[in-house]
């Protein structure tokens, strides 16, 4: 009995050890490491945005959006910070959109894909395939855009994440923003845009008076009420608010309702302006 | 002063942990691509190795027979934390080239090896010695392996160009067959040598 206890307490105390060592190994290291790696992010940023002054960082579903601002307060971009399931492991990349929502580059921040086969995602010969693309633009890993043969999933896990980032760049900062130029000059009436929600479809109805947006309302949808209602009201009071539809807060626990309630009312506006499918009463 | 001269010589000669005792052969054959990586994981490598003989020295009447080999594992797998994260904070480009072969040092069985033969049995200041001794003689074995294979593979030297545009490197070389062609070569060389000079 008492050896065992030598045992265990001999363990323990070893243990004990090695936790304290490297808890202050880590304390050393780690202000280094993040210190480096913003040194990095901030090089890639000035890479891409010579011009750039200021940025402002949001945060939407995990990811991270940089708005990038001038000297003059004009947007010059949006560099994106995502993470996505590779073959392997998590890769983590940077992806820059110019200001007409075009990537104009990507980096992969750090990945742990097969050395010569999944590692091609660093390669300018693959990442030239996304260069160029828009938000408008279909990203269909294979259809859209060529996986690398050999490497398929971690090319298509990148493409299909990238996809998914540049869905929101769209919405968020772009979709809405060339709408806003014009939304002065339209003209007082009841739209009417749907997109999709968390479970369903989510219509709404946009009321225009003097070039604002005085009004929104839910037609319909089909999500859970207690967690519809709290995003809605968040999202409704800052369009009235801020009288535009980017950079509209939707952290609120219930992404996936915020986000249609925001695309909805963003296509609301764009399809009257487009001379499309909107209706006016 | 004559016993610790003899520990430290003997794992970089007579007992060279590649050469002689084909110990280490994963992280050798894998990370010799470049002379610069074979002389980083060389030297990480040693840094654990002595760090790990020394502590276990110390401790050798402290732990238990018992359960020597867990407490063993745990003091070498904490050095070899504290070396990948300062490698990572202070040496980035190196930490990337060994990738995995850092935290795998842990089971580096030179280490393992010496900490049971030697150190568990032997006094502070030797086995720091023979740490030392086995870790130069992993490193050199490593430099020389790696250096052959950037030589022949890539025609560079610590990334200096040896040869002008006309050199084709022999792609080989840099494949994980030429690892093994290479270290295959090496030892039939030190046999020969060994043999000849009768060093035993």
């Amino acid at each position: 009995m008492r050896d065992l206890l030598r045992l265990v307490l001999t363990m323990t105390l070893v243990g004990v050890i090695s936790a304290a060592v490297l808890t202050v190994a880590n304390a050393v290291t780690e202000p280094v490491v993040i210190e480096r790696q913003e040194r990095e992010y901030r090089q890639t940023l000035e890479k891409y945005y010579p011009e750039l002054a200021d940025f402002e960082t949001r945060e939407i579903e995990g990811r991270r959006y940089d708005i990038i601002k001038s000297h003059e307060g004009e947007m010059l971009g949006i560099m994106a910070t995502a993470e996505t399931q590779g073959y392997d492991d998590l890769i983590t990349y940077n992806l820059a959109v110019d200001g007409e929502g075009h990537i104009t580059g990507l980096r992969i921040v750090s990945h742990s894909e097969t050395k010569g086969i999944g590692s091609v995602i660093e390669e300018p010969e693959f990442q030239n395939r996304l260069v160029g693309k828009g938000f408008q633009d279909p990203l269909q890993p294979g259809v859209d855009v060529d996986t690398v043969s050999g490497a398929t999933i971690s090319t298509a896990a990148l493409i299909d994440s990238v996809r998914g980032t540049m869905e929101v760049i769209g919405c968020q900062f772009y979709g809405a923003r060339e709408k806003m130029v014009d939304l002065s000059a339209m003209p007082a009436g009841t739209y009417r845009g749907a997109a999709e929600g968390y479970e369903a479809e989510i219509v709404v109805e946009v009321v225009m008076d003097q070039g604002k947006i005085t009004e929104i309302e839910v037609v319909e949808h089909g999500d859970p009420a207690i967690y519809f209602a709290e995003s809605f009201a968040l999202v409704r009071e800052q369009i009235l608010d801020l009288q535009r539809l980017e950079a509209v807060d939707i952290k609120t626990g219930a992404t996936k309702s915020a986000e249609g309630i925001v695309k909805a009312v963003c296509n609301a506006l764009q399809e009257t302006t487009d001379g499309g499918g909107g209706e006016e009463k | 002063m004559n016993l610790y001269l003899q520990d430290f010589s003997k794992g970089i000669l007579k007992e060279n942990p590649i050469f002689r005792q084909l110990l280490g052969c994963c992280p050798t054959l894998a990370v010799t691509t470049l002379a610069v990586n074979g002389l980083g994981m060389g030297l990480a490598a040693t840094a654990v190795l002595v760090c790990s003989n020394v502590v276990i020295s110390s401790l050798r009447r402290f732990i238990p027979e018992r359960i020597r080999i867990p407490c063993y594992i745990v003091v070498i797998a904490t050095f070899v934390t504290v070396i990948d994260m300062l490698l990572k904070a202070f040496q980035p480009g190196l930490y990337n080239a060994l990738g995995v072969f850092v935290p795998l040092i842990v089971v580096n069985c030179i280490i393992l090896g010496r900490a049971e033969a030697f150190a568990g049995k032997r006094p502070v200041i030797r086995s720091l010695f023979d740490g030392l001794g086995m870790g130069l003689g992993f490193t050199l074995a490593l430099l020389i392996i790696s250096t052959i294979r950037e030589i022949a593979g890539q025609g560079s030297f610590f990334g200096i160009q040896l040869f002008g545009a006309a050199f084709e490197p022999m792609q080989l070389f840099a494949a994980p067959s030429g690892a093994f062609i290479v270290m295959g070569l090496l030892l039939a060389l030190t046999n020969i040598i060994y043999k000849r000079f009768s060093i035993e």
